[in-house]
């Protein structure tokens, strides 16, 4: 494993997670430099310099986003941290709020000061209680302690930071509709433009960026654009938080330095796959990734940059390992029965051609398969592309042909034979 | 102003428009379900599909603001490509029912099918079924598997009438339309007007559910009497070419339903549900028959008695409707306007759980015509008692209080609708209702807006503008 770590950074126990142990490893001394010796233009100056990409899965560029905030615009704005980490396979931000809540709360004090925010929010996944429970936690200490609330360590910068919870809605971890569900209204996703941070919760500019990514900014502040620019790669700088799970041996989260071998981190770090098979494929980035065949991981680094020139996306980071003798189909199947379920029914193309994958593809696993049905999946893959107001219906046309385009034989098989090529089970059998 | 190109077109664009209200205002089509001209922008259904040159992508024109220099194509190959994809999946779960859907006709589901995909579905599955007839109010049923989720109802019920009696609830293709149920859609005094902007036959009118087809019905523009607003609206009856002899004849002369007409200046787009029920009010049973003391006479006789009345009368009071158009207010005034004390008389109050007055298009004052009036005969009857000297009371409309008519004095009643004071009368004298003739209303506001008729008038009832002229005519022979 690389040596090079920013966030996993102490041994977990069963109170390091606590605000006096927290303090012991430092914390809340950058918050006491920030407010005390910079001005929120630095704060932002280093953020920028730091070149650090959102963690989300767009991998936006969080400097450019703040950017576009207009400090003295004469309005509120908001912060808000996105931890409705709901994308299936990516469990990376459950860490940081299990084990490392103050970094989070530290790290959203600093980027209210930056951006002049007086109300933050941390969206939090309905599911999540222990994280939930451990962030409560950790405000409650940080308002006692006088690093939330007003007059912030006898200074003039007060922010709130008010934790809401969600109620199991994937679509909720898009921006947009994530804000549309803090105002308490149903969460579709917002039309584009106005952008967030032109008119985001509340219609003022607010930015919306992802727990892993807000995490970071301690370790930027603290140590200087410079130092963290030092690990990774020159274009995507610092570590990445990566959720293994699936037919591997050691499933878990690991902080890999951005482009840290691939294979490498499967075969030797996690330990390979499950059962000591061979290793099928991956999804690399939360299912809405385009799936990667062994052969095609083999040569390559966990580089957002390079599994973009594969065809794929580095996404959330929740790496799904895939071993030899999965059926495709039946893996295909959960995958459009999460997007059918999920669909929010906003815009036309992701609330009916949801449905329709599914339909089909229960259909053909069901033995009822008609040849024309991979023409189908991949037309609707199509007609959701970019077409639709979030991301969610170009998500799910990714997975499906990505799928289809390296497993189109399984496919096909399975529709001539009204079966799985393979046993057909997703789960990986113990003894073998 | 920010100059644009739409196919190539060049079109100066006011700078806040949209490439959609840009288009619209230029009279360029632009397909939409879920965009309409007094909501907010839903951006949802995805049909108003446009493509920048150069752009390898289709956007959306309802939400993209204008901007200099702008190329917009409208009908590219992959704007039509795109917009019939849309349709396959619009249709995926609609039950395709037009057969017996009264939206069929006017639905804009059913034209776009036909304008921009018009091939079968290339669905084998089975349709995703929903609720049918779910009862959304009083007035309203809902079919869920017509909908689709366009939003527009909602919107309409936040942003317009700001009943928030709408909403949707579940997700993805099980998304249902519902009322809430602490703001139910029966409050909403506009709650119908959701019917009409619906785009498909999801929303239906249970007054007008399988009354009849849309194409055997003709509109006729008027103006609702219902308040002192005067909303145009189109008054919808069978065509004369598709008249009904086998059935009930009565169906070729009835209002089947009242729908809004644009009208910027007075309604915008909307009418409020007393204006849809017109036909409780203009279809009361009707007086038919003259009448002298309760004895059914001939027309002219009635006329001549009434004019002995007038001839013979010293200090006449007349009493005239605000229901009156103005060419019949003009008539009574300049034939008999300087033979009577005349007051304006206010022929509709509100009835009871009808809302008064809001701040949307609903006046307190119940009555089409009263400015009208008012200018013509300034004073109005304030209820009390008649001077005593009164030997003839002429009254024209309803909502008149014979018990104010002194003792000795003659009565000349004119009126459109069945009422015991009818028979009381010395002469009474049936009159037109707005459906049978032509004429206008001044709205509170001073707009003056026009109605056509619907119906013929049958020949035993009198128009009230000619019947004036003819009151006038002394029945003394000149000496």
């Amino acid at each position: 494993m690389s040596n090079s770590k920013l966030l996993m950074t102490f041994p977990v126990s069963a109170t390091s997670h606590t605000l006096v142990e927290y303090r012991e490893r430092g914390g809340y001394a950058t918050l006491e430099k920030v407010l005390r010796q910079m001005t929120p233009t630095q704060v932002s100056a280093e953020i920028t310099a730091s070149g650090i990409q959102g963690r989300g899965g767009a991998a936006f560029p969080m400097g450019r986003k703040w950017g576009v905030v207009h400090l003295n615009d004469g309005q509120p704005h908001y912060l808000c941290a996105n931890a409705d980490e709901g994308e299936p396979g990516t469990f990376k931000d459950r860490w940081i709020l299990e084990n490392a809540p103050h970094l989070l709360v530290e790290s959203m004090v600093i980027a209210a000061y930056a951006l002049q925010v007086r109300n933050a929010f941390v969206y939090i996944r309905g599911e999540f209680d222990l994280p939930y429970r451990r962030l409560a936690a950790a405000v409650d200490e940080a308002y006692q302690a006088g690093y939330l609330g007003a007059r912030i360590l006898g200074t003039d910068v007060s922010c709130d930071l008010v934790i809401y919870r969600g109620a199991g809605s994937y679509v909720c971890g898009e921006a947009s509709a994530l804000l549309t569900s803090i105002e308490g209204r149903k969460p579709y996703p917002r039309n584009r433009p106005p952008r967030l941070t032109v008119r985001g919760l509340y219609q003022r500019p607010t930015v919306v960026n992802n727990v892993e990514t807000l995490a970071n900014i301690v370790g930027i502040v603290a140590n200087g654009a410079q130092a963290f620019r030092a690990v990774g790669t020159a274009k995507n700088p610092g570590t990445r938080l990566i959720s293994i799970s699936g037919h591997i041996s050691r499933p878990g989260v690991y902080e890999i330095e951005v482009g840290y071998p691939w294979s490498k981190f499967i075969h030797e770090d996690c330990g390979g796959v499950s059962g000591g098979r061979q290793l099928k494929a991956v999804i690399p980035g939360g299912i809405s990734t385009k799936v990667l065949t062994a052969a095609e991981i083999e040569p390559l680094h966990l580089d957002n940059q390079e599994v973009e020139a594969a065809g794929s996306s580095l996404g959330s980071g929740g790496m799904i390992v895939i071993a030899e003798g999965t059926c495709m189909v039946r893996l295909l199947q959960v995958m459009l029965r999460f997007y059918h379920h999920e669909s929010c029914g906003q815009c036309t193309p992701c609330r009916e051609g949801m449905g329709w994958l599914h339909r089909i593809i229960d259909r053909v696993v069901a033995g009822d398969g008609r040849p024309e049905d991979i023409e189908r999946l991949y037309q609707i893959s199509a007609w959701n592309d970019g077409t639709t107001i979030c991301g969610m219906g170009d998500a799910a046309g990714y997975a499906t042909s990505g799928v289809l385009n390296k497993f189109r034989d399984e496919f096909e098989y399975f529709i001539d034979n009204k079966r799985s090529r393979l046993h057909g089970n997703l789960e990986c059998l113990a003894s073998s | 102003m920010p100059r644009i190109f739409i196919n190539g077109q060049p079109i100066d664009a006011e700078p806040q428009h949209t490439v959609m209200e840009a288009a619209r205002a230029n009279g360029i089509v632009i397909p939409y379900f879920c965009w309409h001209p007094q909501l907010s922008i839903a951006g949802s259904c995805r049909i108003c599909a446009i493509q920048i040159e150069d752009r390898s992508w289709v956007e959306i024109a309802c939400n993209m603001p204008v901007s200099e220099g702008l190329r917009v194509l409208t009908d590219s190959d992959q704007v039509k490509t795109y917009r019939k994809s849309i349709m396959q999946l619009m249709t995926l779960n609609h039950p395709v029912d037009c057969g017996i859907c009264d939206k069929a006709g006017e639905c804009t589901l059913q034209d776009y099918h036909y304008l921009y995909n018009g091939a079968p579905s290339l669905s084998r599955d089975v349709k995703v079924r929903s609720t049918k007839f779910h009862p959304l109010s009083e007035r309203i049923v809902l079919d869920n598997e017509r909908c689709i989720l366009c939003s527009r109802c909602v919107r309409f019920t936040r942003e317009i009438s700001k009943s928030n009696a709408l909403g949707i609830i579940q997700r993805g293709d099980a998304s249902l339309v519902r009322a809430a149920e602490d703001r139910p859609l029966d409050a909403d005094p506009y709650s119908d007007n959701v019917i009409d902007i619906c785009p498909v036959g999801a929303l239906l009118s249970r007054s007008f559910l399988y009354q009849s087809r849309v194409w055997y019905l003709q509109p006729t523009p008027s103006i609702c009497p219902g308040c002192a607003r005067g909303c145009t609206v189109n008054i919808w009856h069978r065509k004369a070419e598709w008249k009904l002899n086998a059935l009930d004849p009565a169906k070729n002369v009835r209002i089947e339903r009242v729908t809004p007409l644009e009208n910027p200046s007075v309604n915008g787009p909307w009418i409020c549900n007393k204006g849809r029920d017109l036909k409780q009010i203009l279809e009361r049973p009707r007086a038919e028959h003259a009448m002298q003391k309760g004895g059914v006479v001939d027309l002219a006789t009635a006329i001549r008695s009434a004019r002995r009345l007038i001839d013979h009368a010293a200090h006449p009071v007349a009493l005239v409707s605000n229901w009156g158009s103005n060419e019949e207010l003009a008539a009574f005034s300049q034939a008999l306007g300087a033979r009577f004390t005349t007051f304006v008389k206010h022929d509709w109050a509100a009835q009871p759980g009808e809302p008064i007055e809001d701040d949307l298009l609903i006046r307190a004052d119940k009555n089409p015509n009263t400015l009208a009036a008012r200018a013509l005969f300034p004073t109005v009857d304030d209820g009390g008692t008649l001077d005593g000297a009164t030997d003839l009371v002429l009254v024209w409309g309803e909502g008149f209080d014979f018990e104010r008519v002194p003792r000795g004095a003659a009565i000349i009643f004119l009126n459109a609708y069945v009422q015991p004071e009818n028979g009381h009368a010395d002469v009474f004298i049936p009159v037109s209702i707005q459906t049978e003739r032509r004429g206008h209303y001044t709205n509170f506001q001073g707009t003056v807006g026009a109605f056509e008729p619907c119906f013929p008038k049958k020949p035993s009832i009198a128009d009230a503008e000619a019947l004036f002229a003819s009151l006038a005519i002394s029945e003394v022979e000149p000496a």
